[in-house]
Order: C-alpha cells, then structure tokens, then sequence
C-alpha cells in the first residue's frame, strides 16, 4: 500500500511543478511562436526575489504575490527586449533562441553577483507535515498539489471566459486577422510573456520552499518544461498540462520500481517511441497553433 | 459629405525589394461603391494592406474620414471605422463563431453597439445562428466566409473593404453571397470590393478602377457605362 500512495503523491507532486512550468512556455509559443529559453531564468528569479523581501521583513503571504508581480513585469520588459524587436524576421525562431539564451545567461550571472553562491531556502507554503497513509509528506507538498489545478484553472478561465483572453487566443491563430479587428498585438504579445513568466515564477517559489535554491535552479526545470511541451504537443496549453502529469506519474512509478538513475533513461526512451508514433505530440488534435 | 470617404493619393508600397504599386491614386466613398479589378498579382491585395495598415507604404498619403491614416496602426484604423476583409476565409479557425463576433466587437466605438450589430449580423446570415457555437474550421467556405464578413459587421464599419469575397465558392453559395453583400450595401455602408467575377462588380459597384502593373489603368467614373466585353479587353489586352 506504500508504494501505491508513495507512487500517487509523487506523480502529484512532480506532474504540479511540470505542469506550472511547461504551460507558460506553451504559452509563448502558441501565442508569439518562438521559444523562451529564458523561462527557467524567471522561475530562479521569482524564487530570489522572494527570498529577498522575506528577508527584508515581509510576510510571505504578501512577498509571494508581489514576486510574482514583479516576475510579470520582468517578462514583459524582456519580451520588448529581445523578442519584439525581431518580429517579423523569416529565421525569428532561431534568432530568439539565441537572444533569450542569452538574455537568460545574463540574468543568471546578474543574480549569482547579487546573492552570491550560498544557497538558500524560503519559507514553504505552509509548514509542517502529516502522515498519508504509511508515508509523511509536508504540508508545503500538499499545498502546491492543490495550489496548481487552482492556477491553471484560473488560467483556462482568462483564456476561454473573459475578452482579453479571447484576444490572446485569437492573436495565437491568425496575427493579421487580429490586426484587422482591431487589436493591439504588441501588448498581447507583451501578456503572454508576462503570464507565462509569473507562473514561472510561482513554480520557482514553489520549488524554492523545500529545496535549496541556487541561481542556476531554472536550468532543469526548463528542459523537463521542454520535454514536457514536445511530449504533450505545442499547439495548445491543454497538452501540455496532461502531459506533465503524465510524466511526473511516469517518473513515480519508474523510480519506484527501477530506481532513481533508470528514470530519465527510461523517460527519454518512452520520449522518443511517442515521437516516433506521434511526431505531433501525444495531445495534439488535428489542427494549428491556437490556445485551449 | 462633399469630399471622398477615403482618398489614396500618389501610394507608394512594395515587399522587400519589390515595388507592387507604383504612385497609385484612387478614391471611395463618394459615389457608391467601389470595385477594383485587373489580373491577378498587380497590387489590388497590396493596396487594401497598405490602407488598413497592414503594410506601411514607402510614401504617398491615405486620407480617411478628415484625418491622415498613412501612419496609423491597424488598430486605430479599424477604430476609426475602416473595417478590411482579407482575402481567403481562415480567420480565426479554432474560435466559434460567437467568438469571432465577439471580437469584431472589440474595438471601443463597436462594444456599445454589440448586441444591435449581432441581431444585424444573423438577420443577414440565419445560417450562423445555427452554428453559432461550432468551431470556425468546422464550417463550410461560404459559411466561413459569412464568419469573416459578419466579424466586421462587428466592428460597425463606416467603409467596409471586401477583398475578393466570393473567392473559390460554389455558384449557388456565391449568388447567395452576393445578394447579402448587396444588402450590406443598401442599408447605408459604402464599399470597397475586389472581385473577379466581372458581372456581380459590375452590379454592385457605381465607380470602378482597373489596376494593372501596379498602377490605375482606367477609373470609370459613375455614369459612364461599360460593358463586359470592354472589361474582357481590358483583362486580355486589346
């Protein structure tokens, strides 16, 4: 029975921070069509930022929110920055590749100058644990499990219920046709940054809560968002979030029963037969980039 | 109004390298409707971009409704009223049709009007009542292209540009078609329309222009009557 809910609560846990990360890189790419690979960059500078205004006195239930404030905004500066200027070029895929690498590089240095190597910790969530079942888990743990569905749901909401959200699912399908009902493509393009660069940001915060943080913490969450968007498909946000829990049950079960070292081998070998079959992603229906 | 609606003078705009139209100069909203025609390639799509400000022209000057637009973003050019129909119907595939409407209606001069043009919009195509909620990719072209026309009736257009919009449909959908367009027309908003199909241009339009190597070639002012195989020879050469 332990290894059924060590199995369920690590797929959870896992599939939550995939999840948090690879919808806003989804995010940009159905709405601008380019890759952010500075988007592990933001999820280390949410978790910093956070750190620094606990340490200056704040409550975390008032430095969280305003991290991931701040995160938003840093998102829409380096959207104006390095990807806006280039709208428009043929090899726009490629070329953002490169500036946002670099402007992740940057930032990464910048924060390792700032707070310096030493790791450090935030406070979590909520503190303490309890026992599930035969196994202990924290609170924190159970509050991101819970936290996730919530933010995603609220961002299927925006998406799909609200004016603004349409637009950005309209700008995502046809950028021309946007311009012609009138509307403002630069600052859509400016949103989704921001957005996907707040969820970013909470999953840095999230992370940042139960383990040590370094400033070079975003790197592996952005491959496994990376993975995690091929695997469930680019086109629209909903793949993706099947697809991180796919995978974070994925990794519980193969690290229960092959041990923690067969997991990314046996992941990446389970990668490439769904890409074989399904070169598309596993959750890409038949159709275009677009947002649902 | 004395003066035209909108007035192109002396427009210069190209891709690249390229020059598409070359000092071209036309006016509408004056007398009726009207229809651009000429061969395929010489600058008809590439006129109705630069107007609605999808393409920055390299010079001349567009003039709509009193003020200067040749700078003008696409936004602030659709709330001004100058609503652009492109070419082609995959607008937005993956929104519903109620989606689609919604957004005609999202500049700030359409919101107030939203529920009046929507009635508008389905007296003049019952069909999309009944697909009201289906996936745009899901409809048939000339549905499609009904999607495309009553998103900019949305947006409450002042001069309506319709860029070819009987392209590809069957001929009982188009004739279809083609009466709702003159019926757009009838209830008060001047058109710009480019179209191949000679006939139906002919009977919608009142001021006509030929375009070809980029440029006017023959405008044929309200009155002056032309027939068909006159415009054949126009297409054909003489």
């Amino acid at each position: 029975m332990g290894g059924t809910a060590d199995i369920l609560f690590g797929g959870l846990f896992q599939g939550s921070l995939y999840a948090m990360m690879a919808v806003g890189l989804a995010l940009v790419w159905t709405t601008i069509g380019v890759f952010n690979f500075s988007h592990g960059v933001f999820m280390m500078l949410g978790a910093y930022f956070a750190w620094q205004l606990v340490t200056w006195g704040l409550p975390p239930f008032l430095a969280f929110p305003l991290s991931v404030l701040a995160m938003a905004g840093m998102g829409w500066v380096l959207q104006a920055s390095v990807v806006r200027p280039l709208i428009g070029r043929s090899n726009l895929v490629l070329v953002v590749v490169i500036t946002t690498l670099a402007a992740g590089s940057l930032i990464e240095n910048g924060a390792l100058e700032v707070w310096g190597p030493r790791s450090k910790q935030i406070p979590p969530l909520v503190s303490g644990n309890v026992m599930l079942g035969s196994i202990g888990v924290s609170l924190h743990q159970i509050a991101i499990i819970l936290v996730t569905p919530l933010a995603l749901g609220a961002l299927w909401l925006f998406l799909n219920r609200t004016r603004l959200g349409l637009a950005l699912r309209a700008v995502a399908q046809n950028e021309d046709a946007s311009r012609l009902v009138g509307l403002n493509v630069t600052m859509l393009y400016g949103l989704s940054f921001g957005i996907a660069a707040a969820l970013a940001a909470l999953a840095g915060i999230f992370l940042g809560g139960y383990r040590f943080m370094s400033p070079v913490m975003g790197v592996d969450p952005l491959l496994k968002a990376l993975i995690v968007v091929v695997f469930g498909g680019i086109s629209s946000i909903s793949g993706p979030i099947y697809a991180a829990y796919l995978i974070g049950f994925f990794e519980a079960i193969a690290s229960y029963y092959f041990g923690l070292y067969w997991t990314p081998a046996l992941l990446f070998a389970a990668l490439i037969l769904t890409l074989m079959v399904k070169p598309e992603g596993l959750f890409t229906p038949n159709r275009s980039r677009g947002l649902a | 109004m004395t003066g035209p609606m909108l007035s192109v003078s002396e427009l210069t705009a190209g891709y690249g390298r390229i020059t598409v139209l070359d000092k071209i100069s036309i006016e509408a909203g004056r007398f009726g409707n009207v229809g651009l025609f000429g061969p395929n390639g010489h600058g008809k799509t590439t006129l109705l971009r630069a107007v609605s400000g999808l393409l920055k022209p390299r010079q001349g000057r567009i003039v709509f409704d009193g003020e200067d637009i040749t700078e003008a973003t696409s936004r602030a050019i659709v709330k001004k009223g100058l609503i652009h129909v492109p070419q082609g119907n995959t607008l937005f595939p993956d929104l519903s049709i109620a989606d689609c409407m919604a957004l005609g209606a999202y500049s700030p001069r359409a919101r107030p009007l939203e529920d009046e043009n929507r009635e508008k919009v389905l007296a003049l195509f019952p069909k999309l009542r009944e697909r009201w909620r289906q996936r745009v990719a899901t409809l048939s072209g000339g549905e499609r292209q009904m999607v495309s026309i009553g998103t900019a009736l949305m947006s409450h257009p002042k001069l309506l540009i319709l860029d070819e919009p009987t392209l590809g449909l069957a001929p009982k959908i188009k004739d279809e078609l083609c009466r709702s367009v003159l019926e757009i027309s009838k209830s008060g908003v001047p058109l710009i329309v480019v179209e191949q199909d000679v006939e139906f241009l002919l009977e919608l339009s009142q001021h006509l222009y030929f375009l070809n190597h980029g440029q006017v070639e023959t405008e044929i002012k309200p009155g002056e009557s032309l027939g068909h195989s006159e415009i054949m020879a126009m297409y054909f050469g003489h």
